[in-house]
Formats: structure tokens, C-alpha cells, sequence
């Protein structure tokens, strides 16, 4: 029963939300917030709403894809822009895949909480490992503007850092969703719901739990490095490791697989638009106090919905015509 | 079938399980009885591969599996149902036998496989679109052991299927393991219940303190009155 339907109901969420960015004045930059969300969400859900294990250093592989991207356009120059280009999304996910590959292999040993616990310490760990050991520029991060501007000229580093960012993140985003539907209609997405439900009866069943775990992990981190590499180095042409290994990110995301359906495909985009558009207007409207109200909203809307938004949506639109749209 | 020399293991420091020898023959029954703790389920999972053998040796159709894990046993037609059922309550009956049936080997024999299932268990048919936790502890048990089935096992290792099951039910499932033989299965048994689990069984070992106190033909058990006396409790 392979069904992608749902993707036309993403497909055209996005294509909504462009038009919205694109027609009305001072739209774009909440829109590319909002994506930037989705695109966290949809990322951290192949690993928390497939599994069900939380991954909280998974701040830090939007952390290495940025640095895989800075290091690049930063010291390969002499490459040429679309080499360096290239080579930065390659640094990109070579990092992700090689922490993910090394963190997994080491923590997916652990079950369920104490699995989250092993991977506090990864981001923090990565951070003073740069701020430290005065890699890649240490504290003092890696800025590229003017690298950009005298190697490349204004008017290109303005096009990197605007339409070619936006660009990389929506595509990432959207690929996210696909790789998500693709899951959940795979082998690998029936054996990975297995052991999300239950981990002994996975076994029995004669799934390779350890090994789908992994594969989850790995997918989902090097999407969290394409999302560091363009959401970042490239829109704000610079990278500090203060703020790339921010955990409140790694917080966010998981707030938003939650607040719209761990393990679906449209959650994380129902959640990155309540998540980002509450936290937008209610800065502008209150500022300094959008945290106090923001937070007792979310609980409601968790109460409410326990299974996230679209977990219920879901349940609503079952027996409906609309019941092939959602997932 | 299954051939077992001098298996120890347990949990982090502490020893479960100081050398057990054990034969399970090819489409018989065997039970493995003893009191609380002396590591009757831990041997199971040992056998199974969740918990990792300290030391000895497991042998399956003259194969060494020692420190396989287990989803290569179940790939070379050895089963678990575990201790608590470990349904998947929100699928339906009929989805959770479809996710025993996931492997490739399994899925080749989904029909097969169904229509034994069926043919034991009429009454998971009638339920097939009932939700697993719906299902009363009964049904529950036959399910586990159903999803099992599903996997197209030739040795199933069954940890307590009677557990918290009322005495009508108790027999039910002690039934089912003996058409389970009658259909070629080989079948590993761990049991509190020493009086039904004998009744059906060919083969019992008594397992004390982590070590086989006694083993070999139900006859011979029933015989031994020291067994009897001081394993058994009757």
C-alpha cells in the first residue's frame, strides 16, 4: 500500500508559502524562517519520529555542515566558486556523516534514555574541541563576506548569500520531506515503526535493530549538515561556534516534531509554521516577553493534541477523501 | 537441533547462568522449569542473542551461532515469543501478523504462513481488524505466538506463555503448542506452570541457582522422586 499523496499536500504547502514570500512585501523573511524550521523538523523526525529516540546533540551536525561549507569558501578560494561550492557541500556532508557515524556508533548501543543522555555531551564536545584546540579559527569563527566579496565581487557574494541560500534550504527542505515519504513507505520505514513500538518485538521479528537505527541517525544528521551549510554559512556569510552549537536549536526542533506529529511527514511543517510564526509575530508584538507567552501556548496546543497536530489530522480525515492527502 | 554446551552469561557483574548443557531434538517439546530466578528466561534470551553469552556455546542445525544476533537466528528459522507478548497494541490483529512476517524469507510464505495461522487460531481470524490491544490476555498470548509463527520459524523459543492467562486459558495455550508440534515445530519452553507444561512436553530440565540440576525425558522426571521433592514441589 505505497501511498505518496501526502507529498502533494507538502508540495503545495511550500508552493503557498513561496507565493506568499514572493507577492506580499516583507513576507520573504518569516517565510524563510519558517522553512528554515520546517527544514530542522523534517530533518531531526527521520531520527525522533522513526525511532523514537532523541537526539540532543543533533544541534551540532547543523554545526559541522555549516563549518563543512565556511571551511570550503573560506580556505579554497584559489578553486573557483562552483568548485568550492561543491567541495563545501561535499565538507558538508562528510562531516555530518562521519559524527553521525562515529556518535552513532557508539550511543546507539544505549536504549531509549540514556541514549539521549550520551548525546548531550556531543555538541558541547565538538564546540570546545574548535574554541580549544583554535581549529578553523577557533572563538573567533570564520567570516566570509570579505572573502567572498574580493574573490567573486559584490554582486555574487549578495547572490550566494540571498537567492542561493534561500534556494539550498528550500531544496533541502522539500528533499527532507521526500526522503521522509520514501521511509515511510519503505521496508526500512515498517522495520524502523517496529521498533519504535517496541524494540523486543522488532528483534523477534528478525529486524537488524541496531543497523536501522543507525541508517536513521546517519539520514537524518547529514540532512542537519545540509541545513547548517546553507541556512548559515551561506545566508549569513560567517560561522562562530557559539552560535552554530546553540542547543536551544536542538530544543526547538524537537518542540516542533512534537507539536505537529512525530513520525509523519506533514508534521514537522505544521509544526515549524506554528513554532516560527508564533515566535516571529509575538517578538514583534511583545518583545522580550515572546518566551513567557510562546511557552504556555505550546503546551496547550500539546494538550490538546498529543499526538501533534497532524497525528490527529490524521485520525480526523480517516474514511474522508481527504484521508490520502494526510500522513 | 539445538545443542547447548556449557552456556554462561548475565547482567553487567552479576553471573546468571554458571554452564548449562541442554539438547533440544527435532520436533519435540522441551521445558526448562526451576524456581524464580534461577534463570530459566535469561537462558532463553541467551540462546536468542538480546543477552550476549559470557562463555560456551550454542549450536543450531549443526551450525555454531553462538554470538549471532538475533535477527540472523530468526533468519535461519529460530523465533522468540518474549516474556509479556510485546504486541504492538495500536496495529491491527491482522498488521501485527503482517510485521511478523517482515523479513524476506517470512514475507515469500505470507500465505502459507496465514493460513496455518488461521487454521490454529480461527478466532484471530474473526478479530483481524481489531486492534491488538483490544484483544483479552488470551487472545493476546495466541497473537504473540501467531506473529511468531509468522516469521516461518522451525524452533520456537517460548518464554512463560501461560503467564497471568486464567486456568481455562492456561490449557488453551498448552493445546496450541502441542498442534505446534504436530505441524513440525521444534519448541523451546520456559514454565512456571509444572504440572500442564510436563503434561505436553517430551523432554524437561530442572534449572537451579543457574545450573541444569536435572535433565531428560518427562518419564524420567516424573520418576525421580528427588526431583520431584526438591525441584518441583509436589
Amino acid at each position: 500500500m505505497r501511498n505518496y499523496t501526502p507529498l502533494v499536500t507538502l508540495l503545495l504547502i511550500y508552493a503557498v508559502m513561496i507565493a506568499i514570500g514572493q507577492g506580499i512585501q516583507g513576507m520573504w523573511q518569516p517565510i524563510m524562517l519558517v522553512i528554515f524550521y520546517i527544514a530542522v523538523g523534517q530533518a531531526l523526525n527521520i531520527f525522533l519520529g522513526m525511532t523514537g529516540y532523541v537526539n540532543f546533540g543533533y544541534v551540532a551536525l547543523l554545526g559541522v555542515g555549516a563549518y563543512g561549507m565556511a571551511v570550503a569558501l573560506g580556505y579554497y578560494t584559489d578553486l573557483g566558486l562552483i568548485p568550492a561550492l561543491t567541495l563545501g557541500f561535499i565538507l558538508a556532508i562528510l562531516l555530518a556523516f562521519i559524527v553521525s557515524m562515529v556518535v552513532g556508533g557508539i550511543a546507539l548501543r544505549l536504549r531509549g534514555a540514556y541514549f539521549a543522555i550520551a548525546t548531550i555531551g556531543v555538541n558541547e564536545g565538538i564546540k570546545y574541541l574548535i574554541l580549544g584546540g583554535k581549529i578553523w579559527g577557533g572563538s573567533s569563527g570564520i567570516v566570509l563576506s570579505g572573502i567572498l566579496r574580493k574573490a567573486y565581487g559584490a554582486e555574487t557574494m549578495r547572490f550566494l548569500s540571498t537567492v542561493f541560500a534561500d534556494a539550498g534550504l528550500i531544496v533541502v527542505a522539500i528533499l527532507s520531506g521526500i526522503i521522509t515519504m520514501y521511509i515511510l513507505n519503505s521496508r526500512l520505514g515498517y522495520g524502523l515503526i517496529a521498533l519504535r513500538e517496541d524494540e523486543d518485538a522488532a528483534k523477534v521479528m528478525g529486524i537488524n535493530v541496531r543497523r536501522y537505527k543507525q541508517i536513521a541517525f546517519v539520514i537524518s544528521c547529514i540532512l542537519a549538515g545540509l541545513i547548517g551549510a546553507t541556512a548559515w554559512t551561506l545566508k549569513l556569510t560567517y560561522v562562530f561556534p557559539q552560535d552554530v552549537f546553540a542547543i536551544n536549536y536542538t530544543v526547538e526542533a524537537i518542540v516542533i516534531v512534537m507539536l505537529g506529529g512525530a513520525g509523519t511527514l506533514l508534521g514537522p511543517v505544521v509544526g515549524g509554521l506554528i513554532y516560527a510564526l508564533l515566535k516571529y509575530y509575538l517578538t514583534i508584538a511583545f518583545p522580550g516577553m515572546q518566551l513567557l507567552i510562546l511557552a504556555p501556548l505550546l503546551i496547550i496546543v500539546i494538550l490538546l493534541f498529543p499526538e501533534g497536530v497532524v497525528g490527529y489530522l490524521a485520525k480526523a480525515a480517516r474514511g474522508t477523501r481527504f484521508e490520502k492527502f494526510v500522513r | 537441533m539445538l545443542n547447548v554446551t556449557d552456556l554462561q552469561s548475565g547482567y553487567g557483574e552479576m553471573q546468571v547462568l554458571w554452564g548449562i548443557d541442554l539438547e533440544v531434538k527435532e520436533k519435540s517439546i522441551t521445558v526448562i522449569l526451576g524456581p524464580n530466578g534461577a534463570g530459566k528466561s535469561t537462558t532463553l534470551k541467551t540462546i536468542f542473542g538480546t543477552l550476549k553469552p559470557w562463555n560456551g556455546r550454542i549450536e543450531y542445525i549443526g551450525q555454531d551461532i553462538t554470538f549471532l544476533p538475533p535477527h540472523k537466528k530468526v533468519e535461519l528459522g529460530m523465533t522468540l515469543v518474549p516474556e509479556g507478548r510485546h504486541l504492538f497494541p495500536n496495529m491491527t490483529v491482522k498488521d501485527n501478523l503482517y510485521m511478523g512476517a517482515y523479513l524476506k524469507r517470512a514475507e515469500e510464505r505470507f500465505e502459507d504462513s496465514l493460513e496455518l495461522v488461521y487454521s490454529l487460531f480461527p478466532r484471530l481470524k474473526e478479530r483481524e481488524s481489531q486492534k491488538a490491544g483490544t484483544l483479552s490476555g488470551g487472545e493476546q498470548q495466541m497473537l504473540a505466538i501467531a506473529r511468531a509463527l509468522m516469521t516461518s520459524p522451525n524452533l520456537i523459543l517460548m518464554d512463560e506463555p501461560s503467564q497471568g492467562l486464567a486456568p481455562k486459558l492456561v490449557k488453551e495455550v498448552f493445546e496450541t503448542i502441542l498442534k505446534l508440534k504436530d505441524e513440525g515445530l521444534t519448541i523451546l519452553l520456559v514454565e512456571q506452570n509444572v504440572f500442564a507444561s510436563l503434561e505436553i512436553s517430551d523432554y524437561a530440565y530442572i534449572l537451579h541457582e543457574g545450573k541444569i540440576a536435572f535433565g531428560g525425558t518427562v518419564d524420567e522426571v516424573k520418576e525421580s522422586e528427588e526431583v520431584k521433592r526438591a525441584y518441583l514441589g509436589v
